[in-house]
């Protein structure tokens, strides 16, 4: 197995680990951050927290992969705390700006109508959607993120998070309402 | 109304069974009870088409690609080394192209040598050496793009080895003379900045019998530009360019 050889000290397992992992935690990082600049650096500390407590990992208590979503995610916990003090930080040092927050997503992002070509539409939906998965308290947007994009199941869910599968489960379904909501006010004319 | 029972189902397990339902996974007397409470509450109705069209959303979004250096930037942040693949023997890696091993053992032959050379305090004489070296061999009509191109088939080796041998014999003569010259600047350079003395005797004792390069770089800052190392670092150095940067990376420190 991967870990028991990297803790052998077997520095190609390491770096097989990496090559293995580095997508699905920069994805998860990107779809929670929401920039690339913050998941690239968030993907790196949460290697860099794996390096050092891989000898933590116990095999009895669940998948590796579990493990490593946990760790990613306690991370992207403590980047939204951090990243929210900054917040409220900046925003008694600056003239306050709270329109920011308080206006609706339809109008922060300006109104495509029905674009012609398809491949462009694509992907301003996925610019869109992405912004809008942005707007979703981090509870809920850790939740659909796990089951939507990762296709992860309840119980591993559950493990993760740290709550039982019912709030998992309740809280899928109030993120990807609420996400629904929030785009379509975008997309009134097209739904 | 949340607690209030439809159709013999509340509005709680109409939530529980919700994603099941979208997961397709429900069925029989359970779903045919799910979907009748939906039709009747005015909370849970609109909640199963927002849920399902969100759903909808999240799975119409695609894999990002992560940045191109994202592994490397994490090996180097976690071990210190940027890949390890590449000291694998060549026989475990049968992907590898003929050109990326010659590379990759010419990478191992210098790599301790070349690691010595990037350090600051060998920079500067390094640069000097490399400049010279390039300047002999320009002088002696040989130009560095023609040595990134030679042909390295063992007959045109051979035919390149006693063409080349005779001038070789010249440069090392012009680098002889420059290396004479640089010691010479070196030793009067010495001499006139009394200011600034050179190692203690028994320190100098010490570098001498420490040949071994792989250790941690001394962190006296002393001007001293004459190792004995510089000559084999000249003689061994790769073919790429020589920037004589430190390279840091500041994001993980
Ligand atoms: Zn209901």
């Amino acid at each position: 197995m991967l870990v028991r050889r990297c803790l052998a000290g077997d520095a190609v397992a390491w770096e097989e680990i990496v090559q293995k992992y580095n997508r699905r935690i920069y994805n998860i990082c990107y779809r929670f951050a929401g920039s690339g600049e913050d998941a690239q650096d968030l993907t790196q500390e949460v290697f860099i927290k794996m390096y050092r407590t891989l000898k933590t990992y116990d095999v009895e208590r669940g998948a590796f992969m579990t493990w490593v979503t946990t760790i990613t995610r306690n991370l992207l916990v403590d980047h939204f705390r951090k990243s929210k003090q900054d917040r409220v930080t900046d925003s008694m040092d600056t003239a306050p700006s709270e329109h920011e927050d308080a206006m609706p997503l339809s109008e922060q992002i300006p109104d495509k109508g029905a674009p012609p070509d398809a491949h462009v539409q694509s992907r301003e939906t996925g610019e869109t959607v992405h912004r809008a998965l942005q707007k979703l308290s981090p509870e809920l947007r850790e939740a659909v993120i796990l089951r939507d994009l990762q296709d992860m199941d309840y119980r591993e869910i559950a493990a993760v998070l740290k709550v039982p599968e019912g709030t998992v489960k309740s809280r899928i379904n109030r993120g990807r309402a609420e996400l629904a909501r929030l785009l379509q006010r975008t997309y009134r004319q097209v739904m | 109304m949340p607690g209030e029972s439809k159709n013999g189902m509340q509005c709680a397990e109409f939530d529980l069974l919700l994603s099941e339902v979208l997961d397709e996974t429900l069925s029989g007397d359970k779903l045919e009870k799910f979907q009748a409470h939906g039709r009747v509450c005015p909370v849970c109705g609109p909640l199963l088409a927002e849920a399902k069209e969100g759903r909808h959303w999240l799975k119409s979004l695609q894999e990002v690609e992560p940045p191109a250096n994202l592994v490397h930037n994490i090996l180097v942040a976690t071990t210190g080394v940027d890949t390890v693949r590449l000291r694998q023997p060549a026989s475990a890696q049968p992907q590898i192209s003929r050109a990326e091993r010659m590379r990759e053992w010419a990478g191992t032959l210098v790599s301790p040598v070349w690691a010595v050379a990037r350090q600051p305090r060998f920079a500067m004489s390094f640069g000097m050496a490399f400049f010279s070296l390039s300047l002999a061999l320009s002088m002696a009509g040989v130009k560095l793009s023609d040595v990134q191109h030679v042909d390295l088939r063992p007959s045109a080796v051979k035919r390149t080895y006693y063409e080349t041998s005779g001038r070789v014999v010249k440069y090392y003569e012009n680098i002889r003379f420059v290396y004479e010259i640089e010691s010479r600047v070196r030793e009067f350079k010495r001499a006139t900045t009394p200011a600034e003395p050179g190692p203690a005797p028994e320190e100098r004792k010490e570098r001498k019998n420490n040949n071994n390069t792989s250790g941690q770089p001394e962190q006296k800052q002393e001007r001293n530009y004459s190792q004995g190392g510089t000559q084999p670092v000249l003689a061994s150095a790769p073919n790429d360019p020589p920037v004589v940067t430190v390279t840091t990376y500041r994001r993980f420190v």
